[in-house]
């Protein structure tokens, strides 16, 4: 019996397990860096007194390690918000957080690139502000950006590795687990790259052909 | 205010243990420049293999760039640190042990070469063929117009992209702290340890990467951008 | 007039593919001649100057410069540009250097002047194109026709025996045209050796000693400037020219 197979194939269902953890956080942390970055980007551009909070925060989740955040999340709010009551939560928690910094620059730079004639447009035929705003410009808006949030989400996977630091059972942390059982750390930990590598990759290339396919039906070059 | 938050805020235990967390920072510091040298060397050959004439080049330079952009900082380092060593070993019949410091800087600087590839391609692939023209029809060789014309257009061309690129990876050497560099996060778990009081240290650790990295983030990318402006204006 | 001409070109030809670009040209540019080249683009033209100072490497025929062939070595090859200026359609400025960066540049690099001299070289160069107070801007600082003279000064810092224009004013704005035109007039009665590709026909008119109007890769009609434009023996130069000329 080769080592693969002992400590790798006969191990794929704790594997899996870790990778389904993985997968979960990752959607979990994405969707709210989606939401949170729209809700920063807007505030900051359209709220007048909550622009220098907005700001701040932006700047902070941008500015901090992805891990440093992590451990302040998840040993600092609990205490001091009472949230997030669970390692899990504070996990996607935080690799949300900072993508919505991100993710709010990268909307605010694509709504500052719509054209104000495209807007005026929608005025003159008698849209009103709201409708603007859902009809025209976030639709134009996600056409420019959707690259840098392809790319954003295959950061989000990348640093997720990080939760299994404060103990969230994810691929990474189950493969640690197996070497700390056989201290035969070599296949078990290339394995464990290579699925990563695979995953950020199979993200990114079916991110991009999606954003492409999207951009193509309006006639744009694919980004 | 709640008793929490002003814990939290209370800078004195983290002030009590300043020398040690400041010596903890400049170990970032150091994993950093020398993962950034190294990434920088390895970037440039890696770009130079994929804008190169022969595919069988162009081939291993992309398997790199693909390979090392896509994986997690967190698995290379853990990977280089526990299993380099050992591939090493098997190879030369002997016993191989990398410190954390080093096996932190191989992992980061490979990783972040990749990113550095790209750049560097794209700034070598966005130089005019008529500047190269031009230089030809001085009677230039080819190192020279390599030394003296394309390497420093390609380096200020890639200067706003490189700036987020060592950025990221000053931020990436926060986790090398996970394979016990004594830097600045290594510090502060090893106090908390001690003190039981994570709210003010944790705080306070956060605060002081955002502002270090804030700051030199934002006076590089100032500098960066008086240096092209000159140029491109 | 001297025996050895400072450019000879014998049978030259270049095809990329199966496009056949240049169909065997011959011709002489005699020391201290104008030689204008015209005809439509696609022509053939620019390829033709190309392969001259082999910026393109001709299928088949020779290009002697003062007698001695050109080929050989890449080095042989950037010894013998040296001699010969090229002014780009589309200037090639290198932007990461001032205005006298430029013009020192190849001086100090590839004929291992010492800085000093270069700089006073260049400075003698600015002047011949009135740029003199120009030196320490960088070329996004400067309008077309500018970038176009210091493209012209970099080139004469290299003291060439001939200076090879390709298209030097189709990029620029038509108010910006006759400084750089003016500088050219200047250099042609100076005695410059001259081969200028260009749609300027006035210029080709007036400044040149010999018209060259090429057609589909070859010579379809040559002479002086005023039987070609005066007199043209060709169908196909007399449509040429009365288009041009309307």
């Amino acid at each position: 019996m080769s080592n693969w197979e002992r400590l790798v194939w006969n191990q794929r269902g704790l594997l899996w397990q870790g990778l389904t953890v993985t997968v979960e956080i990752c959607l979990l942390a994405f969707a709210l860096a989606i939401v949170g970055g729209l809700v920063l980007c807007l505030v900051r551009l359209h709220v007048r007194p909550l622009r220098p909070v907005a700001v701040a925060l932006i700047e902070f989740f941008r500015a901090t390690p992805i891990f440093v955040q992590l451990m302040w999340v998840n040993y600092v709010w609990p205490e001091l918000f009472g949230w997030p009551n669970s390692f899990f939560t504070s996990g996607w928690v935080a690799l949300g957080l900072q993508s919505s910094g991100y993710l709010a620059e990268t909307f605010r730079a694509g709504i500052e690139a719509v054209p104000r004639g495209h807007r005026e447009a929608g005025y003159s035929v008698g849209m009103s502000s709201f409708q603007v705003y859902r009809r025209i410009v976030l639709p134009e808006t996600l056409l420019t950006v959707a690259p840098s949030i392809v790319n954003q989400f295959t950061v989000i996977v990348k640093s997720s590795t990080l939760v299994s630091v404060i103990t969230v059972p994810d691929l990474m942390l189950q493969a640690m687990k197996l070497v700390n059982v056989w201290y035969e750390p070599i296949e078990v930990l290339t394995a464990t790259a290579i699925i990563y590598i695979a995953l950020v990759f199979l993200v990114s290339s079916a991110g991009k052909a999606l954003a492409d396919f999207h951009r193509r039906r309006f006639g744009l070059d694919s980004a | 205010m709640s008793d929490a938050l002003i814990d939290a805020l209370n800078p004195a235990l983290f002030w009590e243990y300043r020398l040690v967390l400041l010596r903890g920072l400049a170990f970032n510091a150091y994993v950093f420049f020398a993962a950034a040298a190294v990434a920088l060397l390895i970037g440039l050959a890696a770009a130079l293999l994929r804008v190169n004439r022969a595919r069988p080049f162009r081939w291993v330079g992309t398997l790199h760039v693909e390979v090392f952009r896509n994986a997690p900082d967190y698995i290379m380092i853990v990977w280089v640190h526990f299993v380099l060593p050992l591939l090493l070993g098997k190879l030369i019949g002997q016993r191989v042990e990398f410190s954390p410091f080093v096996s932190a800087v191989i992992a980061l600087g490979f990783v972040y070469s990749g990113y550095f590839a790209e750049t560097f391609r794209a700034g070598i692939q966005s130089i005019p063929q008529g500047h190269l023209d031009a230089a030809r029809a001085c009677g230039m060789g080819e190192t020279t117009i390599l030394v003296r014309i394309i390497l420093p257009q390609v380096v200020r061309r890639m200067l706003p992209e490189a700036v987020n690129q060592f950025v990221s990876l000053f931020k990436a050497t926060t986790i090398v702290s996970l394979i016990a560099v004594p830097d600045l996060m290594y510090q502060v778990s090893m106090v908390t340890q001690q003190e039981m009081r994570p709210l003010p240290l944790y705080t306070w650790a956060a605060l002081t990467y955002f502002v270090v990295i804030y700051l030199v983030a934002g006076s590089l990318r100032r500098l960066s951008e008086h240096w092209r402006q000159k140029i491109y204006a | 007039m001297d025996a050895v001409p400072a450019i000879r070109v014998v049978d030259l030809r270049k095809s990329f593919g199966a496009l056949e670009v240049l169909r065997g040209v011959s011709f002489d540019v005699p020391r201290g001649s104008v030689v204008s080249m015209i005809g439509a683009s696609g022509s053939g033209k620019s390829t033709l100057l190309r392969c001259i100072n082999r910026l393109e490497t001709p299928s088949a025929g020779e290009v002697y410069i003062d007698g001695e062939p050109m080929g050989g070595r890449l080095s042989d090859i950037s010894r013998m540009r040296r001699d010969l200026g090229m002014v780009f359609q589309q200037f090639n400025l290198w932007p990461h250097m001032t205005v006298i960066g430029n013009v020192i540049e190849a001086p100090i690099r590839v004929r291992g002047m010492r800085r000093k001299e270069a700089l006073a070289l260049a400075e003698e160069c600015l002047a011949r194109v009135h740029l003199s107070e120009k030196g320490k801007e960088y070329p996004a600082r400067l309008s077309g026709g500018q970038m176009q003279r210091v493209a012209i000064a970099r080139a004469l810092a290299m003291q060439p025996k001939a200076m090879l224009f390709d298209e030097p004013t189709s990029s620029l704005d038509p108010e910006l045209t006759d400084e750089v035109l003016t500088v050219m007039r200047e250099l042609a009665s100076d005695g410059t050796t001259m081969i200028v590709v260009t749609h300027e026909m006035a210029f080709a008119r007036e400044a040149s000693d010999r018209v060259l109007f090429l057609h589909n890769g070859q010579i379809e009609e040559e002479g002086l400037p005023d039987q070609v434009f005066g007199a043209p023996r060709s169908e196909r130069c007399r449509q040429f020219l009365s288009k041009k000329l309307q």
